[in-house]
């Protein structure tokens, strides 16, 4: 199962063929079942037409044979009650009425007992068909009181002509005899009306057992008839005939369906029940036998009225599978060979991906969702190659713009002092100092060195960064450098840089910058601050603090002919000093929060009494901190000294 | 009355007709046709009862020209089984008869109405008999109770009643009662009247034989009531085999029946051969059950003298 499930996901066609034919066979199975209910229901009306049709028929013509008989019978019971003077001429009406009637089996012309003194207590004038030949007796004796009996009584308690139940026919010397009969009798009156007799005419029920099991309307369907009191008198299964009647096996299994047809059979009603008869569901036709009691009825399984109907419906059920996997296998074979270019793009695709961007992919010709699609694919390959090859130049020109950049960077780097302990012969001066570029080249920059027992210093920042910045940057070092040695005091070294600074300062850059100089035996720090940071200053014992400056002056290169005025500070002994740009208390994290003068100073309360390295060494560690991951906002360079 | 005919016909031929005059055979001969009525004796001669008693009997139903008890007074069936106010009535007559065993202990008579009313509501109603007999307890109740029925005597059968030619019929609670039920009557305790159950529980089959034939030949008479009484308990015990062996008799005798019936007779039949007070199968005839009968038949002028319990028993 799991395997189908996988392959079901892997393959598109699979997928389009099963729900194609799964709507098919909604479609399908939606048809056929209205049309199925529709022919149920029009088979099962003609069945029902067909057997009411059948059963009336079958009723009429044993109607008819039963009229006949009542017809005879009436027709000699006129001539009786016109001859009752004379008992030997019974003798002659029960003879000739089965003369003329070849379909009756015997006439009883009986009187109630004494009626003719002269014959006694019995006197039954009965011919009966012997084979064809008609005999004559008088039936009565003390062996057969013939009033006791049905055929007898019926007439006389009821007072009008009636059919008796159908009965074995009498037989002396065996109470019952094989041959089945029913009689028609009606009682005989004298002038007086009084009740005097019974007439009574037998027929053989073969005739009417044939006729009425021969209707067989479906193969398996057959025909009852019961009499008054629901006994099968015809009965395909001769075990029952006479035997049983429709109610016997409720006796023992209740069946109140059966129960209820056989009371309206026996009420004499017509009609048509659904019920189910020794295990098969069956319809059942009845209809009363005129005035008999008598009821006839047709029983037909539902197998047999539907049978035609259920082959049809197993035919078309199985072509209707056999379509479906057809369909099914067609649809899976059409939509793989139409997703077959689809299926080599993806191979190609496939190819393409793993890195031969060179792969043709071959035009299959078409001009449908998928030809437009292959047309597509290879345009964007082709893009994609042009962009790749770009793409390459690009990176070859950056690479070698970076390789520039990083020689810059190092020729940057290598025009500030980097080599530390900075004074090695001296021990009276503890400096350090560090410049990051935020970019492989920065617009920061610091120097010192002494001269004549003075220390010059300076860190600057120039406005922008970059190469631009960087090449300001040299160009301002190198100007510190020459009029710092020249030994100018730091507001004119500011002076003479922004001088030349300022000419033909085309794209209005310009150095913020902190000027200084310490005597080295006075230990005197004179300093100009050009539009600066004010650096940190730590006083051993007392908490840092920006240096206090009266002159803040403006950055470098601005506008020329501004004078920069200095300041000066006693005496800088055991001071610890820190100039930064502001890529320290500006440093950002990734939420844009700067790193911010409380925490420089702060920072600088605790580490004011390590050596410049260290502070330097740990200032960073702790800006590192606060960029939490960031990437540097801006150039950070930190001069840091102390002298002893 | 016609009733008393049969009987008097019966004691007629008697007198012409010398006992023993057969050979060893023992032939009994049941009132009726083939049906689970007789299951004992049918099971013990298909199990060999009789034989291990030492009899060879042959049972012989009647027929129409051969009713049993004219068999019997032709000395050409040694035994028949009869009903104790039907053999009253014949010992009344002058017909010595000996009750050999006797296998009822209650009375399976009921009278059943067409309409759903009590047939002792229906006063002057026509009710079916039978016209050999079998009726003596319906006589005597109607008269007590001064109903007034009109008698419609009918050869057999249910027919007058399903046509609604008679109001009610007289029939046994193990054989016309099943066939009404199996002819769709709705059977209550409203339209169906049980002696059984109104002070006229009396014992009804029996098998006897003639006084003359008992003296002569009592060894084999009681060896045959033995083998009869051991039939029926081995029926009480079998009703299953029991039921196979009585179709069997049936198909013989082809008698329109079925075995559904035949089941719900020989059920009722067992069970009437259950003492009420006791619960037990007695095979023995009550002389309080005679005292009643002949109580019955007396005061409705049925019997000319009582029949002394002494006159019916083997002695």
């Amino acid at each position: 199962m799991k395997r189908i499930l996988r392959y079901l996901r892997q393959s598109l066609s699979a997928r389009l063929s099963l729900w194609v034919v799964f709507f098919a066979t909604l479609v399908f199975l939606a048809t056929l079942g209205v049309m199925f209910v529709q022919s149920r229901r029009a088979v099962r009306q003609e069945a029902m037409s067909r057997a009411d049709q059948i059963l009336d028929n079958t009723v009429q013509r044993v109607q008819t044979l039963l009229n006949r008989v009542e017809m005879a019978a009436n027709n000699t019971a006129w001539l009786v009650s016109r001859h009752l003077d004379t008992p030997d001429s019974m003798f002659v009406y029960s003879r000739n009425i089965l003369l003329n009637n070849p379909e009756l089996n015997g006439c009883s012309i009986a009187f109630e007992p004494y009626h003719y003194p002269e014959w006694g207590r019995y006197f039954s004038a009965f011919s009966y068909n012997d084979n064809g030949t008609v005999l004559t007796t008088q039936e009565g004796n003390p062996h057969y009181e013939y009033f006791t009996y049905d055929w007898y009584q019926l007439a006389k308690l009821l007072d009008r002509p009636c059919w008796t139940e159908p009965f074995f026919d009498y037989n002396p010397e065996d109470i019952y005899s094989k041959d089945m009969i029913a009689s028609f009798c009606q009682p005989i009156r004298d002038k007086e009306q009084r009740y005097i007799g019974t007439l009574s005419v037998d027929i053989s029920l073969s005739w009417l057992s044939e006729t009425i099991s021969a209707v067989k309307p479906y193969p398996h369907s057959y025909s009852i008839m019961t009499g008054l009191g629901g006994t099968f008198f015809v009965h395909p299964d001769s075990t029952k005939l006479f035997y049983q009647t429709i109610f016997t096996e409720t006796l023992e299994t209740p069946d109140p369906d059966r129960t209820d047809l056989g009371h309206a059979m026996q009420r004499g009603e017509e009609g048509r029940r659904q019920l189910r008869l020794d295990g098969k569901d069956c319809y059942v036709f009845y209809k009363p036998l005129g005035d008999t009691g008598w009821s006839v009825a047709i029983v037909c399984p539902e197998s047999d009225i539907f049978d035609g109907l259920n082959r049809m419906q197993r035919s078309i059920t199985l072509i209707f599978i056999l379509g479906l996997l057809l369909m099914l296998y067609v649809c899976s074979q059409i939509v793989s060979r139409e997703l077959k270019p689809l299926s080599q793009l993806t191979r190609q695709i496939e190819t393409i991906s793993s890195g031969q961007l060179d792969q043709e992919l071959p035009d299959n010709g078409r001009t449908d969702e998928l030809g437009r699609l292959y047309k597509s694919f290879t345009d964007m390959q082709h893009s994609l190659v042009s962009y790749i090859d770009k793409m390459k130049q690009t990176t070859a020109a950056k690479a070698a713009i970076e390789n520039e950049l990083k020689v810059a960077s190092d020729i940057q780097m290598s025009m500030v002092p980097r080599i530390f302990p900075a004074f090695p012969s001296r021990d009276d001066i503890d400096l350090y100092a560090s410049m990051t570029p935020a970019k492989e080249v920065g617009g920061d920059l610091y120097d010192f060195f002494v001269q004549d027992e003075t220390m010059y210093f300076c860190v600057g920042d120039v406005s922008g960064k970059g190469v631009p910045a960087s090449l300001f940057m040299a160009v301002t070092r190198n100007l510190f450098r020459i009029f710092a040695q020249q030994g100018h005091n730091p507001e004119s070294i500011a002076t003479a840089i922004n001088q030349f600074l300022s000419q033909d300062n085309n794209q209005n850059m310009f150095v913020t910058m902190f000027i200084g100089q310490i005597d080295l035996n006075t230990e005197r720090m004179d300093f100009c601050n050009c539009g600066h940071n004010p650096p940190v200053l730590v006083v051993p014992g007392q908490p840092a603090q920006f240096l206090p400056i009266q002159y803040t002056n403006q950055p470098l290169g601005i506008m020329d002919g501004i004078p920069f005025r200095g300041e000066s500070l006693a005496d800088m002994r055991d001071k610890l000093l820190l100039i930064y740009t502001d890529g320290l208390n500006e440093a950002e994290n990734p939420r844009h929060e700067q790193y911010g003068d409380d925490a420089v100073l702060e920072m600088l309360t605790q580490l004011g009494s390590l050596s410049a390295e260290e502070v330097i060494s740990r200032l960073k560690e702790s800006v590192e901190k606060h960029r939490a991951g960031a990437a540097p906002n801006d150039d950070l360079t930190l001069l840091c000294f102390r002298l002893k | 009355m016609k009733r008393i005919l049969a009987p008097a016909l019966l004691a007629c031929v008697l007198l012409f007709s010398p006992a023993g005059a057969q050979a060893q055979k023992f032939i009994f001969t049941p009132q009726w046709t083939a049906q689970a009525q007789f299951a004992g004796y049918y099971v013990a001669q298909e199990k060999g009862f009789y034989k291990e008693a030492g009899l060879d009997v042959e049972i012989v139903h009647p027929s129409a020209s051969q009713p049993a008890m004219n068999r019997i007074s032709r000395n050409e069936s040694h035994a028949t089984t009869l009903m104790l106010p039907q053999a009253m009535e014949i010992i009344d007559n002058g017909i010595p008869l000996v009750n050999i065993l006797q296998t009822s202990m209650n009375s399976g008579l009921v009278i059943v109405s067409r309409r759903n009313e009590s047939p002792l509501k229906q006063r002057g109603m026509r009710l079916g008999t039978w016209s050999v007999g079998f009726d003596q307890l319906v006589i005597a109740m109607s008269l007590k109770e001064n109903l007034d029925y009109q008698w419609v005597r009918f050869a057999s059968g249910i027919n007058l009643l399903l046509s609604g030619a008679i109001d009610a019929t007289v029939a046994m609670s193990y054989n016309e009662y099943y066939q009404l039920m199996q002819a769709g009557l709705e059977l209550t305790d409203t339209n169906v009247y049980r002696f059984c159950d109104h002070g006229y529980n009396v014992q009804e089959d029996g098998v006897y034989v003639t006084r003359a034939y008992f003296k002569k030949h009592k060894d084999e008479a009681l060896r045959f009531a033995q083998a009869s009484r051991r039939g029926w308990e081995w029926a009480a015990e079998h009703p299953d085999e029991t039921l196979e062996i009585v179709m069997q008799y049936v198909r013989d005798g082809r008698v329109e029946t079925n075995r559904i019936l035949q089941k719900l007779m020989l059920d009722e039949i067992l069970r009437l051969q259950v003492d009420r007070e006791s619960g037990e199968r007695e095979f023995r005839l009550r002389p309080d059950m005679v005292a009643q009968m002949n109580q019955l038949m007396v005061e409705n002028q049925m019997l000319l003298n009582p029949v002394p319990y002494e006159n019916i028993i083997a002695q």
